[in-house]
This record gives structure tokens, C-alpha cells and sequence, in this order.
């Protein structure tokens, strides 16, 4: 074979695999545009003021004029809210950790009788619609004086990430090797030393990404807060979202000023903590 | 050891479990029987402060699923389901081969793809209630530039169009789950069979149904399974982005049983529609345990 047609061999064969890659980059950055154009006008619009948002001759994908006074009002008159939701997520996540880490150690040390049916009845929970939790919660709620409570909010959202923690952290648990926590037992560690000294830190990465969902679960909850709360006691910021685009006002730049915010932990988790995140989702987590 | 510490043993087990299953007595167990109960009984505003009110037999089912809107809201929930997971599946597949392929930056743009799915579905719902405004509406400005309408498109007035503005929605709010679990099934497909395949004549189309699907075929039951358990009950996004107007035109089973209840105060014929849910729900149950069974079976040993 001479060198020139061999030249021409490999150019041949590079030639589609360069057209390939174009084509797919192409493919790529347009479907990036697609997912992710609505937050770029989320940022744009909360610089922007009102009439030029709502009612408007025309939509500007790069506006000329910015003003500041959205998140200046967001700030003076939201910050509580972004508070609450902070509070909710981080009690979201709290709660959630407390109720299956224990659990899904227990689950995968022990032998219980009830085990398959307890993993069966988490998965059956996993899918329970929200709506129907909330239509009960509600009125047992009333009952026990637990509506407009952070406490009662808590409770609820984290029926979101609780079975889902108890069978991601369960199914981990089962990875770690046995030999090292029957020797720990051997040593003289009780149960309770056994699962915090040697079950708690080996299992660091799963429980980070359960608290991870669990927050954005609280933080993004928005059914649990519009039927348990009023808004006279506390509101998070998908509350405030849903009144200021209500049915009696279209404010749409401090509207998307507080998007940003409500947006803001999901953002910079993402950046901070991808691979959790992206562990919990090949696990078969999604909210609901 | 004797029996005393053995006995203290197990109960300690148990310790570490009942917080769990406190837990989902409260939070699931109740609920879903109180719901049934519920639906039986006359409910109203005034029996609120009760936890039970009058027995109603069977008139909050027969009263709310005669009901032309509940009964368009549940043909509607499962057309809406459907399409929903026809397009995420198309769409996410096409990424998912796309990510596959090597070009620069690929690695970025898979992490970026995953954002939308990150959002509070709410603030999803409202974003695009902005996108697609009647007047300096995004999606109408792109469609006028375009040339491809004359006249900016009603899509959150006109009944018809509202429907298909939630259903683009949800189905962006959809790809990336999508994406990212048929990409992490695509990269465990053994490149050996593809060059087998490929040394036998199989051209790509041949490779892609004979070879790929077959073997990713585990992954996409499991997220069409995920996909119809939690479309079946999507409301933040249809209450952000509609309300389930106009004229009722956007309802699902779970806004419309979310108006019965908390905007009608009939607590009684929310939980009647709610029951629709929980059926859907415990149909698709033993398939989803079905499909999760490796995660039961890793009993203790």
C-alpha cells in the first residue's frame, strides 16, 4: 500500500468522525439552549422592571435598560421567606437523616421478619401522591394544631425523601463488609458504637446524598405548603412565588427576582456537589 | 451471654427501626386510610374541627366522578401521562446517544443538562407561565421572528393550546431524568457486542434496535415505570403555570381533587377523586416492586 493512499485511507475514515463530532457538538449546545434558555430569562427578567415584563410591544431576549429595584424590594420584603425555606429544607433534611439512617442500618444488619414487607410498604410510599397526603395530613393537622408550624411542614415534606433515604442508604449499607463491624462487636464496641464509630462514616457519601435531596425536596416543596399554611405565621419562597403570579397580580420582575433566589441552592449544589447528586438520580429518585 | 442481654439485644434492633416506623404509619399509612374514609363521608366546612363527619355511602363518588370536569381530568391525566413519557423517552434517548458520541465539552454539558430537573417545580411552572405570555411572551416572540405565525399564539388562553403549553413543560422538566439514567445505561452496553455486530454487516439502525435496546432494556422499564408514578400525580407545574384553567382545561386528577378540597372545602369529594389516584398508584405498585426486586432481595444474611 503507498503512503498516499494510505493518507487517504485514514483522512477518509477521520473525515466522518470530525463531521460526526460537529454535528453532535451542534446537537448538544442546541438542546443546552432549549434546557437552559428559561433560567437565562429568569436572571434577565429580574433585572428588568415590570413594564417592560408584562404587557409589553415586544419580548427582548437582551434588553438595554437593568434596574436593581426588584431585588431591592425581594431583599426588604422577602428575606424571611428565603429564611423559611431555608429552615424547612435544613429541618427537611434533619428529620429525614434521623429517621433513616437508624433505619436502613437496621435494616441491612438485622434479620426482621418484616423486612421485605417494610422495604415493599417504602416502595409503595414512594409513589403515594402528595395530594392525598396532604388532603388527610390536612385535617389531622387541624387536629393536632399542627398547621402553620415549621414542625408540621417538616413532617410532611420529608415524606418526599424518607422512603427513598431508608432504601438508597439500605442498599449501601448492604455493600459495606461485614468483617469490619463484627470485629468492632468483637472489640467490645456496643450496637450503638458499632453504627456510629464504624457504620456512620463508611457510609458518608450515601448519607450526604440523601441530606442533599431531602434539602432540595424541603426547599422545592410547594403542595405541602399551599394546603398547610395561610401565610400568617411563616411562608417559603414557593409560597410567595405562586401569590406574587397569583390571580390579582402579575409582578412579574419581583416575581423573577425571587425565582433567582428560589433557584440559588440548586444552582450552587450542583456545582458544589455534582456527583451526589447525580448518584441519587441514577438510584431512581425524583420528586413528587 | 445469657438471655436477659440477648433479649436487650433485640429489642435495641428495634430501637433503630421505630423511628421509621412511626414514621410511615403517620405519614403514609393514616393518610391513605383516612383518605378511604374520608370518601365516604359527608364533609364540610363545619366538620373540619371533627375528625369524622356523617356517613355519605357511596354520593361523593357517584356526585364527583359524574362530574364532566373530574371525568375529563382523569382521561386527561393519563393522555398527559403518556405523551409526557413518549416525548421525555424520545428526546432523552436521542441526548442520551448524543452525550455518547465524543466532542468537546461533553462532560460539561452533561452536568449543565441536569439543571432544569433541579429547579422547585413550581418555579418551573411559573418561568414558563412568563415564557409563554399572550404579549412579550418569549416562545410567541421567537415563533413571530420566525415568521412562523402572524399573530402571537394564545397558549395560557386558548384552552387547546394551554393543554400542549403544560405538556411542553413537563416534558422539559422530564429529559434530563431521562437522559442521564438511558446515558448511564448506554455506557454499559459492551463495546465488543457493537463490534461484533458491526463485523457482521449490522448497519446503525440494526446495531441501535438489535443490540442496544435489547440490552438497556432493564433501564428503560425501570424509567417508564418512575416516569408514570410520578406524571400520574404532577400538580406544582400545572398550578404555576395555569391553575388548571382556562376553563378547567388543564385540570389533572391531583389539582382537580386539590380545588374539591381546599377551594371548595368538600374534603369528602377531594378524597373520592384522590381514591382514582390511589388506585392508579397501587395498580402500578407490584410493578415497581416488581422491578425493584434486587433491592428486596438483599435480605440480611
Amino acid at each position: 500500500m503507498s503512503a498516499a493512499t494510505r493518507r487517504r485511507r485514514i483522512g477518509l475514515g477521520l473525515r466522518p468522525r470530525r463531521l460526526a463530532a460537529t454535528c453532535a457538538s451542534l446537537g448538544a449546545l442546541t438542546a443546552l439552549v432549549v434546557l437552559l434558555f428559561p433560567l437565562y430569562a429568569v436572571i434577565v427578567a429580574s433585572f428588568e422592571t415590570n413594564s417592560q415584563l408584562f404587557g409589553a410591544s415586544r419580548y427582548s431576549f437582551f434588553p438595554s435598560r437593568f434596574t436593581l429595584s426588584n431585588y431591592r424590594v425581594v431583599l426588604s420584603e422577602q428575606g424571611g421567606h428565603v429564611v423559611s425555606s431555608l429552615i424547612v429544607a435544613l429541618g427537611t433534611a434533619a428529620l429525614t437523616l434521623a429517621i433513616a439512617v437508624p433505619a436502613a442500618h437496621a435494616l441491612a444488619r438485622y434479620r426482621f421478619r418484616v423486612t421485605a414487607l417494610l422495604a415493599g410498604s417504602l416502595l409503595v410510599a414512594q409513589i403515594l401522591p402528595s395530594i392525598v397526603i396532604a388532603n388527610s395530613l390536612f385535617l389531622v393537622y387541624h387536629r393536632l394544631h399542627l398547621l402553620n408550624s415549621y414542625l408540621g411542614l417538616i413532617i410532611a415534606d420529608a415524606s418526599y425523601a424518607v422512603p427513598f433515604g431508608i432504601l438508597v442508604l439500605r442498599a449501601f449499607m448492604l455493600g459495606l463488609p461485614r468483617d469490619v463491624i463484627a470485629a468492632a462487636r468483637v472489640d467490645g464496641a456496643t450496637e450503638w458504637q458499632a453504627f456510629s464509630r464504624v457504620v456512620l462514616p463508611m457510609s458518608r457519601s450515601a448519607i450526604i446524598t440523601v441530606a442533599l435531596f431531602a434539602f432540595l425536596n424541603g426547599w422545592g416543596d410547594f403542595i405541602f405548603a399551599l394546603t398547610m399554611l395561610n401565610g400568617n405565621t411563616f411562608e417559603p419562597v414557593t409560597l410567595s412565588i405562586y401569590t406574587y403570579i397569583g390571580e390579582f397580580s402579575q409582578n412579574w420582575g419581583e416575581a423573577m427576582a425571587l425565582a433567582v433566589f428560589a433557584v440559588l441552592p440548586a444552582a450552587m449544589l450542583l456545582i458544589a456537589a455534582q456527583r451526589y447528586i447525580a448518584a441519587g438520580l441514577t438510584v431512581g429518585s425524583v420528586k413528587g | 451471654m445469657n438471655q436477659g442481654a440477648a433479649r436487650l439485644r433485640g429489642v435495641a434492633r428495634w430501637v433503630f427501626l421505630l423511628p421509621a416506623i412511626g414514621y410511615v404509619l403517620f405519614a403514609f399509612a393514616v393518610p391513605v386510610i383516612y383518605n378511604v374514609v374520608l370518601s365516604f363521608e359527608q364533609t364540610s366546612p363545619a366538620t373540619i374541627a371533627h375528625l369524622t363527619a356523617p356517613f355519605a355511602g357511596l354520593s361523593n363518588y357517584t356526585t364527583t366522578l359524574k362530574d364532566p370536569i373530574a371525568d375529563s381530568a382523569i382521561v386527561r391525566t393519563f393522555s398527559f401521562t403518556v405523551l409526557s413519557l413518549l416525548f421525555q423517552f424520545l428526546i432523552g434517548f436521542a441526548l442520551a446517544l448524543l452525550f455518547s458520541l465524543r466532542f468537546p465539552l461533553r462532560t460539561l454539558a452533561r452536568s449543565l443538562i441536569l439543571v432544569p430537573w433541579l429547579l422547585p417545580l413550581l418555579v418551573t411552572g411559573v418561568i414558563f407561565k412568563f415564557l409563554f405570555q399572550l404579549q412579550a411572551g418569549a416562545v410567541n416572540q421567537v415563533l413571530l421572528d420566525l415568521h412562523l405565525v402572524h399573530q402571537p399564539v394564545g397558549f395560557e388562553v386558548d384552552p387547546g393550546w394551554a393543554y400542549l403549553t403544560v405538556l411542553i413543560t413537563n416534558i422539559w422538566i422530564g429529559v434530563p431524568f431521562f437522559t442521564v439514567l438511558l446515558y448511564s445505561a448506554l455506557q454499559d452496553v459492551p463495546p465488543e457486542l457493537m463490534e461484533a455486530a458491526r463485523i457482521d454487516g449490522a448497519g446503525p439502525w440494526q446495531r441501535l434496535v438489535r443490540v442496544t435496546l435489547p440490552v438497556i432494556r432493564p433501564v428503560v422499564e425501570v424509567v417508564f415505570v418512575l416516569g408514570f408514578v410520578f406524571t400520574v400525580k404532577v400538580f406544582d407545574v400545572v398550578i404555576g403555570l395555569t391553575g388548571g384553567g382556562p376553563a378547567n382545561s388543564t385540570q389533572l386528577i391531583a389539582t382537580w381533587a386539590y380545588n374539591l378540597s381546599f377551594q371548595e372545602f368538600d374534603y369528602g369529594a377531594g378524597a373520592a377523586l384522590n381514591t382514582v389516584l390511589l388506585l392508579i398508584a397501587f395498580v402500578a405498585a407490584p410493578l415497581y416492586i416488581w422491578l425493584n426486586r434486587a433491592s428486596l432481595r438483599g435480605d440480611a444474611r
